[in-house]
């Protein structure tokens, strides 16, 4: 009966410990919610890791175009996105007209894009560290398929 | 024995004070933020950009394209007109404060001054609703815009580097009929 508690201490701790792996990067939050002609809710809650590792099982040769074009400007955002990591909170771009609302902001480390109109209302939460990871991950793929 | 536990007791909260104060004093510089703000009364519309001067000052020198390169715009000899910019700047430094040109026209007033230790241009235009701007720009940052060893170069970083250690200051405002458009500096996150 120990034996059994042992074990299956074990197991949680390890399946603990896995899942504070997992969301070590944070969570991507993605909310639509359509108002027209039909109410859709659509909302994901995943473990930003995913996203990297997504990135790393896409076939290289399918990746080739969109690493050849990202490479040129992966200086520009690495600097942007390290430094954005070392900002306080804020509002990087708020638009207003009659019908549409759009702010992308940083928030609590992560990339927040909020729109909202008539007929949907979409929610974008991706942190910044999954951000980089994923773009090096492509950019990188580039790398691997020229050498 | 007590005695000396109140000492011990009192030294060390003068310590933990003391070393409190430090890091509050070593801790990072507040961010300072560019902030553009449009707004469209007739549309009804506004925009509103709050950038990080640091992130501005790091990604600035990672783009090179067109004539901006290491974080320097080059300037064509033909847009200088064959002015040498670096004199006339080294000349409004040294001379106090004046209003260096003022021109009234039937459509439009222009008046250029240095007042404040601030490079300051005004335009009111009668025409067209009549559109007004007003430029103020605090001579240190002119001074780092034209730090550069070459004639025709601004060097826009270091000018951002001199603005974020400069106070809050309404840069840029342009007003027309129908446009508001606003460009300044101070520490908060967000435009309002």
């Amino acid at each position: 009966m120990i034996l059994l508690g042992k074990i299956a201490l074990g197991i949680t701790g390890t399946m603990l410990a896995g899942l504070g792996v997992v969301c070590s990067e944070g969570m991507v939050e993605v909310n639509v919610v359509e108002r027209q002609p039909e109410v859709h809710h659509v909302y994901v809650l995943a473990p930003a890791m995913l996203m990297p590792i997504a990135a790393h099982f896409v076939p290289r040769h399918k990746m080739g175009e969109a690493a050849h074009q990202l490479r040129p400007y992966m200086p520009t955002i690495r600097a942007a996105l390290n430094q954005l990591r070392e900002c306080d909170d804020f509002v990087l771009v708020d638009v207003n007209d009659r019908d549409q609302h759009v702010e992308i902001q940083k928030l609590d480390g992560s990339f927040v894009v909020d729109v909202k109109d008539q007929d949907e209302t979409v929610h974008v939460s991706t942190p910044i560290r999954a951000i980089s990871s994923t773009l090096e991950q492509v950019a990188a793929s580039n790398e691997e398929t020229t050498n | 024995m007590q005695k000396t536990t109140q000492v011990l007791a009192v030294f060390c909260l003068m310590a933990a004070s003391v070393t409190g104060m430090a890091a509050s004093a070593m801790a990072a510089p507040t961010e300072r933020y560019l902030h553009v703000k449009v707004e469209d009364a007739k549309e009804g519309e506004s925009v509103k950009v709050n950038l990080p001067l640091s992130v501005a000052e790091k990604i600035l020198p990672t783009i090179s394209k067109g004539n901006l390169h290491e974080g320097r715009v080059t300037i064509g000899h033909a847009d200088m007109n064959g002015i040498d910019i670096k004199a006339l700047l080294e000349a409004i430094r040294t001379t106090p404060d004046n209003e260096f040109v003022t021109v009234t026209q039937k459509d439009q007033d222009v008046r250029v001054a240095k007042s404040n230790g601030n490079f300051i241009v005004h335009v009111r235009s009668h025409e067209k609703g009549n559109e007004n701007v007003d430029v103020t720009i605090p001579m240190k940052v002119v001074d780092a815009l034209f730090s550069t060893s070459k004639d025709n170069e601004l060097d826009v970083v270091a000018a951002l580097h001199v603005l974020s250690d400069a106070g809050d200051a309404l840069l840029i405002t342009v007003q027309d009929a129908t446009q508001h458009v606003r460009i300044w500096v101070d520490s908060r996150g967000t435009t309002e």
